[in-house]
């Protein structure tokens, strides 16, 4: 078995909404069928009892080692606590090969749990061992490691929940909401509008309690000291009990509380000074520690914390007791459980010596022995909610001080007897505030209720109602995708919106080019939508990035596909048939939003039965006003754009809006059908955006196809009284709509240039010449260097060959070179000729004939 | 003969707007003793010994008014106390601070004086008056005296203690704007603004500088990222993790290359234009020092650019300057950067010297540098030859009037993707007023909390208001970060008074601070439950990010002991001047004339935009009416109160009563509030022991405040009443 061409598809994709791994399998022929491989699936459920059934993609088909990796994959991954569900196999026309597809939540672990299921399967084929714990454990540390933090994980969740889009910025905690300028950030539980300077302030304790009392908030007094004796000092001053620790430490490192002597002075005052050098004494407040978590103005949760203790018995030493306590299946080694297991290091038997004990003491029963002076999860500590018993007066003063101090993400640390009664009432304060304070204690607290304190921090980040999310119209289809995008865009710049497009020609951001090249992929989407000056995108949506990563969204609020027609690129990467192609493409129409819109086109059956794939509503659009398909969708009250006596009409009940032709220059007043196809998309993708139509109107108005605006699309320029067009048509549906926009211009001799792309089907390319030769009273055949892959002169013989029997041609020529073969046609042509020129170099051709075209103007 | 030493009896130090002035002074009782009878004229050689030490001196023009004037008056005999005044702001000027305000007043004990100096900030200020008095008496005795050792004690002073240049850019810009500020550290965390309508900055990061958004700036690889998806120009790079992986990446990347290390800043650790393997090595151990992770990266063509990004907007931009040797053939090339580098008098050290100076220990770089092109410290280059030593230098040469729009728009793009609201951008580029994308250039580094010296004080071309940016940044050209604030003063009922104004602010729908004899309350809660008019009590009020409004009640003998802890208020009242009512013994406010200075403070301090409210019965309160800055209402228990008659005939405010009513009158126009019949109201007076000038005096403070005359008689109602909304007083007893 050979497993090729691994690919994460990182969004939504040809086979699943989820994230997976697809790799193109092929086995061995004797492994195409389970039921003719002796042991073998009993050997493999053998070293690997967890792995589900072997279930068939499609009913009755038969089943080989490529099922049984696809299986081993997905349960590998969900016995090591990844949540992941689907998986396919399907075959390519190609025998024993197949495309494994496997669900991942990690990409890393998802990569990993396919080269152990490669192993196992092998494993199993030799009747060999396999060290499957090893295995388990190697994707559950990894997943462990690079899988969001338990705080960090809750409010992607609830921005989930909220239909809010995220993006890991790094292997870290720091996380990107929303697309474009609606982007908001959070690193851990703290959100983009926390300021530095509050933080700092935070992590200098001194002046947080300088701030929080003038706030008149109550804070223990104390004061920062220069060593022992002075520690000493401070103390009497303060009066006693004191508590002495690092001046900005964290996590409870260097802390002695309850210090009642001069020697426990010394004694703790040394101990701080090994963590840090600035040392604070202060008045120790009696009581119990409370985590009070404020987001924004409110108190969204509370929780009391303990430290870990075991009770004595008489029986059991310490150590015992402590293993007692661990054995607790509550406890795990992580974060993913409510506590976590007592560390029973140094530090827990320094705290044991300070009572008086060590590992093997037995002590009495029903004393309670404390391991550690924090409460933190991490150690061993537990977390009781207390949420709903915080006094009103108690909620304000942690809310004033996180205002205070300037956190809008706040965790604040009260002590007290008792969050009933007003901190003032028992001498409680509040000891520290923290910035990015953990969640897990909130979220999942030992003993008490869970709070969805990730949706309060989404709320913080999102006001009801909000998602983050900013109009996405993605374009695909076979024809038209370039300057239906760049329409799209023209409309919604026209709206005063800040639009970053995709296409074949670059990227773009409000009229500006940001990057150049073929974008039309998942990458380049991602790239506006990581913008923040976009406030709307459309994205030209190509093939080769749908199968090769996904789409770079999770779904769009338009989705329009232009045409299927003969197809294009078929052949490639398994996409066979036209009928392969329209399930790829309506990829984007499945991901529309579930309060979105699919512009379909009537005309093409293939693309108008993507309706019913589509979560959200439909507008068709069809040049005959009176196509069956509009006709039902238009009586059913739904949204179809048609057009009528000249006019393009937007029709949806009694609401109609009519657009005279005459006043879009695109379609030359309605001769262009292929452009008159465009613009009718255009305008039902703007209207399904909300655009008002006065807006779309003017749009549509201003928007001129010359070189600068959409270059090699229908550029028409006038040439010594002649008609040149510049087109980058390269498939039989161009070269259709070309024709049939050339017919309908008046002409006394037509030319045209051609070549044919190499990675073409040759009945594709034929086809090409074959439609022109209808039309064109003469055709000149060129060639250039880059041939996609064809031997010289392979594609000018099937060029020519689609000319043989033509009903038109009288002339045919052939030049090596696109200029020449520019030239020599432009230089033929008289007052009144037209010539269709099939430029391949888009920009160096357009500059080409412009400069010619200058010349003579000039 | 020798005079004996004059004694300091005490010094306070006046933080608040004083009997002397605005601004913060050290008032300091001097007993010059002896020296009474030698006034500086008697004292042979004292003159020439002084002007010697403090040729400076010649610039004070003291009461004449012009150059000269203080050396005039020491030619013609002026005392020691007065003399002192002047060399403690000498001695302030030559430590760098700038020249302030100074006063020396007799007291009514002979030879003791009040010496009191502007003082910006409170050691700095004891510091040079202890100085100063010693400076005196040496000249005096004719006795040495090491002035440079002394200044440089009292810089460090400065330096510890005093806000460092960048954050006093600021906080200067935002006086300019008349947004007054507090230091909330002895570091550099300064609050513009009072109340909620404070902004904070620390150096140059603001309170909207975005913690997360300045970890990205550390993390150079995660912002060249972020950068680049956004189209924005950056070098071509990657992390490596040892010195072999380091040198595979420059191949991979193209000679010349630059390491770095990802997580520092200010161009440490950085090595720049490495040409060959052993120097690649070397830098990535230079780097790693550094750094966690050391990137390597495309070397760009062309100078460093820092662009200051501020807002929206990029308000400057310096261009560095390469320092280079010329050959001689005599010296080695370390001789030689001393020589032809360290020289120059605007190297140095410190912060304070606008270049650094170059040690070769200290700047493994510049090695690396001056060995990839072929020599080291001790070669000595032949005549004519010129080597590069430092390339990141400093930013010299302010550029800004020469920035390309387009590479303005970019660089704003760059701060907005990291996400910071100022940020220091550094590009790489021939030619800064040309297009990015029509020359070699790149961003190279975004900085959080950029240093602002070098725009402020360029070698070359102009400086930079970089803090009045800032300061616009933060505070729109409407906005003063003000919130209203009455300060009151008097000796009846000033208590209840405060309390009344606080209440009206309350029932209009803010969030009130009070600082009064008997207690500190924010937002109708109490706090403290002690006198509350010191300074550090009402300071409280002003740092509280909540509260919207305040009231203060204050003293005379609080201004003489404190100063006010707010340097302006919108509206200032005085209710009487009762001069017996104060004990001001040891302020040595003795007579009617002084005790009026200390009084009239509280009205100095009213807006321009604000109100004075007086009591029209007291004609030394009415005095008061010249001293304000801003509109005066009177208020009389009598109509027909001769100074409201005056003041109405100008058509101003005027509260009083007349046959039962409260009155609010503008010009003729009259406005009949409510009559005092009313029950709840005469229940005030009666019962509560209201007076009826204080009532006056709290609808006059209303009005001023713009409270609506309805709202006004509804707070009377209920002011005070046991209901869940009243404020939690006993009216009866601070009434008496």
């Amino acid at each position: 078995m050979n497993v090729s061409r691994i690919r994460a598809l990182r969004g939504p994709n040809l086979w699943t909404r989820h994230t997976a791994i697809e790799a193109l399998v092929k086995c061995d022929e004797h492994q195409d069928d389970l039921g003719l491989i002796p042991h073998f699936e009993q050997r493999l459920r053998n070293l690997f009892p967890g792995m589900g059934a072997l279930r068939p993609t499609e009913r009755g088909a038969k089943m080989g080692v490529p099922h049984a990796l696809e299986i081993a994959t997905l349960h590998l991954q969900s016995v090591a606590g990844c949540p992941v569900t689907f998986s396919r196999t399907t075959p390519t026309p190609e025998d024993l090969v197949y495309q494994v597809v496997v669900e991942y939540t990690e990409e890393e672990v998802g990569v990993m749990a396919l080269e152990f299921a490669q192993k196992l399967c092998a494993c199993a084929l030799n009747d060999q061992p396999f060290d499957l714990d090893t295995a388990i454990k190697s994707l559950r540390d990894l997943d462990e490691d690079i899988r969001l933090g338990p705080s960090t994980g809750s409010i992607v969740d609830a921005a989930l929940n909220r239909g809010i889009p995220y993006r890991r910025l790094t292997q870290g905690s720091l996380v990107q909401f929303g697309w474009g300028s609606k982007q908001k950030r959070i690193q851990a539980a703290e959100i983009d509008a926390t300021s530095a300077i509050a933080e700092s302030i935070a992590q200098d304790k001194e002046l947080t309690k300088k701030l929080l009392f003038a706030a008149g908030v109550p804070v223990p007094h104390g004061r920062p000291v220069e060593d022992e004796e002075d520690a000493w000092v401070a103390a009497q001053d303060i009066g006693f009990p004191v508590v002495i620790k690092p001046q900005d430490g964290n996590q409870g490192k260097g802390v002695t509380v309850n210090i009642n002597t001069k020697e426990e002075v010394f004694a703790a005052f040394q101990n701080a000074k090994r963590f840090k050098d600035y040392i604070m004494v202060e008045r120790y407040l009696p009581g119990n520690d409370y985590r009070l978590l404020v987001v924004g103005d409110k108190l969204v949760a509370a929780a009391r914390r303990e430290p870990p203790f075991v009770t004595g018995d008489g029986i059991h030493t310490v150590k015992a007791l402590v293993d007692q306590v661990n054995a607790d299946p509550k406890r795990g080694d992580g974060h993913a459980t409510s506590l976590t297991k007592i560390s029973f290091d140094e530090v827990a038997i320094a705290r044991l010596k300070e009572q008086g004990l060590h590992a093997d003491s037995m002590p009495a029963k029903g004393v309670r022995v404390i391991l550690r002076n924090n409460a933190n999860l991490s150690t061993g500590g537990s977390a009781t909610d207390v949420t709903d018993d915080v006094h009103p007066e108690v909620a304000s003063r942690a809310i004033e001080a996180a205002q205070m101090v300037g956190l809008d993400v706040c965790g604040v640390d009260v002590v007290c007897e008792t969050v009933l009664r007003p901190l003032e009432e028992q001498q409680g304060g509040v000891v520290e505030v923290n910035a990015a304070p953990g969640l897990r204690m909130h979220l999942n607290p030992s003993y008490g209720k869970g709070r969805d304190v990730g949706e309060a921090i989404v709320s913080r980040l999102y006001p009801a109602g909000e998602d983050g999310r900013i109009p996405v119209i993605a374009v695909t289809g076979t024809n038209g995708k370039t300057t239906t995008v760049r329409l799209c865009a023209h409309l919604l710049r026209a709206q005063g919106l800040r639009v970053g497009m995709t296409n074949t020609d670059g990227v773009y951001v409000n009229g500006r080019q940001i990057d150049d090249g073929d974008c039309s992929g998942p990458r380049s989407a991602r790239n506006v939508l990581m913008h923040p000056d976009v406030d709307a995108a459309v994205f030209e949506t190509a093939r080769g990035g749908m199968l090769r990563e996904g789409l770079g969204f999770d779904r769009c609020q338009v989705a329009v596909v232009t045409n299927i027609g003969m197809g294009d690129h078929l052949g490639l990467n398994y996409i066979t048939t036209v009928e392969d192609l329209a399930v790829l493409k309506r990829m984007i129409v499945q991901n529309v939003s579930p309060t979105g819109m699919a512009v379909l086109n009537a005309a093409d059956p293939y693309v108008a039965a993507m309706a019913s794939t589509c979560p959200g509503q439909v507008t068709y659009f069809a040049l005959d006003a009176h196509h069956p398909v509009i006709a039902t969708h238009r009586a059913q009250g739904k949204r179809v754009v048609f057009v009528e006596d000249d006019q393009i009409v937007a029709m949806q009940s009694s609401m109609q809006v009519r657009i005279p032709m005459v006043d879009i220059p695109l379609t030359r007043r309605g001769i262009l059908n292929f452009q008159i196809e465009n613009a009718m998309a255009s305008i039902a993708a703007a209207w399904a955006v909300g655009i008002p139509w006065e807006i779309i109107c003017k749009g549509l108005s201003s928007f001129v196809s010359d070189p600068t605006a959409v270059p090699g699309r229908f550029n028409v320029f006038d040439y010594k009284g002649s008609t040149v067009i510049a087109d980058y048509g390269h498939n039989p549906d161009a070269i259709k709509a070309l024709v049939q926009a050339v017919t309908n211009l008046p002409a006394k001799r037509r030319s045209v240039v051609i070549s044919g792309a190499g990675d073409r089907r040759d009945e594709d390319i034929k086809e090409q010449t074959r439609i022109i030769g209808n039309v064109f009273d003469e055709v000149i055949l060129y060639q250039d260097a880059c041939q996609r892959g064809r031997v010289d002169g392979e594609v000018l013989a099937l060029l020519r060959e689609g000319l043989q029997g033509a009903s038109k041609t009288e002339k045919v020529q052939e030049i090596y070179g696109e200029f020449l073969a520019i030239d020599q046609a432009m230089n033929n042509l008289k007052p009144g000729d037209l010539c269709l020129i099939l430029i391949d170099q888009v920009e160096q051709a357009l500059s080409h004939i412009m400069k010619k075209v200058n010349e003579t103007a000039a | 003969m020798s005079h004996p030493d004059i004694q300091i009896l005490r010094i306070r130090y006046l933080r608040g707007p004083n009997i002397w002035t605005y601004r913060s002074v050290i008032e300091a009782w001097v007993d010059i003793g002896v020296l009474e009878d030698f006034p500086s004229n008697l004292i042979p050689g004292f003159y020439d010994r002084l002007t010697t030490w403090l040729p400076g001196l010649i610039e004070h023009r003291c009461g004449i008014g012009e150059r000269g004037g203080f050396l005039m008056r020491l030619k013609d005999g002026t005392w020691a106390g007065h003399v002192m005044e002047h060399v403690a702001l000498e001695l302030q000027t030559l430590s760098g601070l700038e020249t302030g305000f100074g006063k020396a007043r007799e007291t009514t004990t002979r030879g003791v004086y009040k010496v009191i100096i502007y003082a910006v900030q409170e050691k700095v200020g004891e510091q040079s008056l202890l100085l100063a008095k010693e400076l005196v008496m040496a000249a005096i005795n004719d006795t040495p005296f090491d002035l440079q050792a002394h200044l440089n004690d009292l810089k460090d002073t400065v330096d510890e203690y005093c806000l460092g240049p960048s954050t006093g850019c600021i906080v200067e810009a935002a006086n300019d704007r008349k947004i007054p500020s507090i230091r909330l550290t002895e570091g550099n965390l300064v609050q513009l603004g009072y109340g909620d309508k404070q902004r904070r900055i620390w150096t140059a990061e603001t309170d909207r500088t975005s913690a997360i958004s300045e970890n990205i700036s550390s993390d150079k690889d995660l912002t060249k990222q972020l950068l680049k998806q956004c189209g924005i120009p950056v070098p071509q790079g990657q992390v490596v993790n040892n010195a072999d992986d380091a040198w595979r990446a420059s191949q991979e990347i193209g000679l010349p290359v630059v390491v770095k290390p990802s997580d520092s800043n200010r161009g440490r650790g950085v090595s720049l234009s490495l040409k060959n393997e052993a120097n690649i090595r070397a830098a990535f151990e230079i780097a790693s020092r550094y750094g966690t992770e050391v990137l390597v990266e495309r070397y760009v063509q062309g100078d460093e650019h820092r662009l200051l990004v501020v807002g929206d907007k990029v308000v400057a931009a310096a261009k560095g300057e390469t320092a280079y040797i010329q050959g001689d053939g005599k010296h080695t090339v370390e001789e030689l950067i001393e020589l032809q580098i360290n020289s120059d008098p605007r190297r140095g050290p410190t912060e304070d010297f606008p270049l650094n100076s170059v040690r070769l220990k200290d700047h493994p770089q510049a090695v690396l540098q001056i060995e990839s092109q072929g020599f080291n410290a001790k070669s000595v280059p032949e005549q004519g030859v010129s080597i590069i030593v430092q390339r990141n230098g400093n930013m010299n040469n302010d550029v800004t009037d020469l920035v390309h729009p387009e590479v303005a728009a970019t660089i704003c793009l760059a701060a907005r993707v990291v996400g910071l609201d100022i940020a220091g951008i550094d590009l790489v580029a021939q030619d800064i007023s040309k297009p990015l994308n029509e020359q070699d250039a790149a961003i190279v580094e975004v900085n959080a909390g950029p240093g602002l010296l070098m725009h402020l004080k360029p070698l070359h071309g102009q400086a930079r208001p970089v803090g009045r940016a800032i300061i616009d940044h933060l505070f729109t050209n409407n906005e003063n970060g003000r919130i209203p604030i009455v300060g009151i003063l008097g000796s009846v009922q000033t208590t209840l008074l405060s309390h009344l104004v606080a209440w009206f602010l309350h029932l209009s729908g803010k969030r009130v601070g009070l600082a009064c004899d008997e207690g500190l309350y924010m937002d109708q809660r109490k706090v403290v439950s002690t006198d509350a008019r010191d300074f550090s009590m009402g300071e409280r009020l002003l740092i509280n990010r909540t509260l919207q409004a305040a009231v203060f009640q204050t003293s005379p003998w609080h201004i003489c002991q404190d100063g006010l802890p707010y340097d302006r208020c919108l509206v200032g009242v005085v209710t009487d001047m009762k001069r017996e009512a104060w004990d001001l013994s040891d302020h040595d406010i003795s007579s009617d004339e002084k005790f009026k200075s200390v009084m009239r403070t509280q009205i100095d301090l009213v807006l321009t935009n604000g109100v004075s409210v007086l009591n029209a019965e007291d004609p030394f309160v009415v005095d008061l009416a010249q001293y304000s800055d801003g509109d005066v209402i009177f208020y009389s228990t009598d109509p027909d109160n001769d100074v409201m008659k005056t003041h109405r005939a100008e058509g101003r405010r005027n509260v009083y009563y007349r046959d039962g009513h409260v009155v609010l009158a503008r010009g003729g126009q009259e406005t009949l509030l409510f009559h005092l019949d009313f029950p709840p109201i005469a229940m005030r007076i009666k019962q509560d022991g209201f007076n009826l000038s204080t009532l006056l005096a709290g609808v006059a403070c209303g009005w001023a405040l713009d409270i609506a005359p309805l709202l006004i008689r509804a707070g009377l109602k209920n002011f005070g009443q046991k209901n869940s909304i009243s404020p939690p007083i006993d009216i009866r007893t601070i009434a008496s």
